[in-house]
């Protein structure tokens, strides 16, 4: 993996599970080695430098633990403060600050038990706050975040994070729509190797030679992929299931032409017994960015 | 509520042990016999002074061998030892703060057992010198702080040393002294006896507070005490460091 992340810059990176997001994150945040290669951040080399590195990171990892839930939030963020070396008189205002911004100040003083899951996100975040570091790793910070509060989540990233404070940000991601909205600059790993980098507008550039046709349809059989495959100009094909109740699956097609592809696209399904509900062809997304150059879809 | 109840439970159970030990000697014999008996073969004048310090250091001992020799076991259970890792305090001060978060505990406890235990099983203290029960008090709770520090990182680095802290608990309460003499032991069991801090911490709170002992008379207690302590700091920070490099070769650390 070759990186360079510029200053002040919100850096996605965009990869399936185990792709190597989170391990990035922690050769990066120094919890892990790597086994070959150098890493420096803001300077500091991660392996020779590791206090040096920790000083001047936050890291967000999320999820139900990392907080110790016996304590409220005002005091788990007090304990990281001084773990962090910043002098009680200094972090009592700043943790107040950081609780107003995340709007948790009515409820720093409840035991971190008692909150909900985007309540401990964003408790989370602020933790990665308290030293002020001009650097954040957010590794997938909206992950088990229900659509509301992972938007909340995203704009206090994005404007207040980013645009205000000038952070440099690396951010790992599954969610495709998280990417394109919040990143600057995206590189799209799997495997651990990075398999494309540019602006989410130059990702998507690069597959506009191709048409994006998706279908939605119900009583689809197995064999259906394989015979969309075999018509001409068709590059790939990926299913999904929408609704398993209803039988509801979704088709994507890549083609180097929709307009060519589409009469014996529907032939085709037609003749394989599926009923078509919907057809739609839209440009590329950051998701097909990913089909066209892994042959697989994100959440395969 | 919880910490309430939690800090009454703490007090009173140890309660039942130290009656434990008090009465398998009552029921063989009256204390006065009792008490006669150990003080011309051992030198010991309060046989109830006895079993209660042993039995408190033995219990500090356990304290802190599963309060801070468990808390990076903890962390990592409950998810927060990646926190942890993650800023740039000191390891070996997040453990001696564990530690020493256990000794304020620790102290009161002991206090408030002792008093407990003065007034049920009729403890006389015999106390010569005052700076010399502070001075064995406080170097027994930093050599088990020093117990808690080694294990901290040995429960980490041998997924095994839970069994074996455990299956060690009744050899070395038996060993060191908590409800008998060491010398009453044989001579081999002895020779194990003189190899544990907790030893040396039963024999220096002994002397003092029912003994009549003095600061000089500690120095031939103190002197291996401190001389374990810092074996086992030292031994503590080069695993501590064994387990950080441990976790970042293999990211094992940080999976339960």
């Amino acid at each position: 993996m070759n990186l360079s992340i510029p200053k002040n810059t919100l850096f996605g990176l965009l990869g399936p599970n185990g792709a190597g997001k989170t391990t990035t994150i922690k050769l990066l945040s120094t919890l892990l080695l790597p086994d070959e290669g150098t890493a420096y951040v803001n300077g500091f080399d991660v392996a020779k430098q590791a206090n040096e590195v920790r000083s001047s990171i936050g890291v967000v990892t999320g999820g139900e633990r990392g907080l110790y839930w016996r304590l409220t939030g005002r005091e788990n963020l007090l304990f990281f403060a001084r773990l962090y070396g910043v002098r009680e008189d200094k972090a009592k205002p700043r943790i107040d600050e950081l609780l107003k911004l995340v709007e948790l100040e009515d409820r720093a003083n409840d035991n971190v038990e008692k909150y909900s899951r985007g309540m401990k996100q964003r408790l989370h975040l602020i933790r990665g706050l308290i030293h002020d570091p001009p650097t954040l790793l957010l590794d997938e910070p909206t992950l088990g975040l229900d659509p509301n509060s992972a938007v909340v989540v995203r704009e206090f990233i994005k404007e207040k994070l980013q645009k205000e404070q000038g952070k440099t940000i690396l951010l790992t991601t599954h969610y495709m729509e998280e990417a394109d909205q919040l990143c600057d600059q995206i590189a799209v790993i799997d495997h651990g190797k990075i398999i494309s980098k540019g602006t989410p507008a130059e990702l998507k550039a690069g597959v506009q030679k191709i048409d994006v046709l998706r279908i939605n349809a119900t009583s689809v059989p197995e064999s259906l992929v394989s015979d969309v495959k075999l018509i001409e100009g068709v590059q790939e094909v990926r299913t999904s299931v929408i609704d398993a109740v209803a039988g509801l699956t979704e088709i994507l097609v890549h083609t180097r032409s929709a307009e060519e592809t589409l009469p014996h696209l529907t032939e085709t399904m037609v003749k394989a017994g599926a009923r078509v509900r919907l057809i739609e062809q839209s440009k590329p997304s950051l998701e097909d960015v990913f089909i066209s150059l892994t042959g697989r879809r994100l959440r395969d | 509520m919880s910490y309430r109840t939690s800090v009454l439970a703490t007090i009173i159970w140890p309660l039942p042990l130290l009656a434990l030990n008090v009465y398998q000697y009552l029921g063989l014999a009256s204390g006065q016999q009792v008490g006669q008996v150990l003080n011309a073969k051992y030198g010991i004048a309060s046989f109830s002074g006895m079993i209660i310090l042993g039995t408190i250091v033995y219990l500090l001992y356990n304290r802190m061998l599963w309060g801070t020799g468990a808390s990076l076991q903890e962390e990592r259970f409950n998810g927060t030892i990646e926190s942890l890792f993650l800023t740039p305090a000191n390891r070996m001060t997040v453990l001696l703060a564990s530690g020493f978060s256990s000794l304020l505990e620790g102290a009161w406890w002991i206090v408030g057992v002792f008093l407990l235990s003065w007034v049920i099983f009729g403890v006389q203290p015999a106390i010569a010198d005052w700076g010399a029960v502070i001075i064995a008090l406080i170097s027994t709770m930093i050599a088990l702080i020093a117990v808690g520090v080694f294990f901290a990182s040995f429960f980490v680095l041998t997924r095994a040393a839970d069994q074996l802290a455990t299956s060690l608990q009744a050899p070395i309460r038996y060993a060191s002294g908590v409800a008998f003499p060491v010398a009453a032991l044989p001579a081999v069991f002895q020779l194990f006896a003189y190899i544990l801090p907790v030893t040396y911490g039963i024999n220096a709170l002994r002397s003092t507070v029912v003994q009549e002992g003095t600061l000089i008379s500690l120095v031939g207690t103190l002197a291996p005490l401190y001389l374990f302590t810092a074996i086992l700091i030292v031994a503590g920070h080069f695993m501590l460091k064994r387990v950080e490099a441990q976790a970042k070769r293999n990211g094992s650390l940080y999976k339960i």
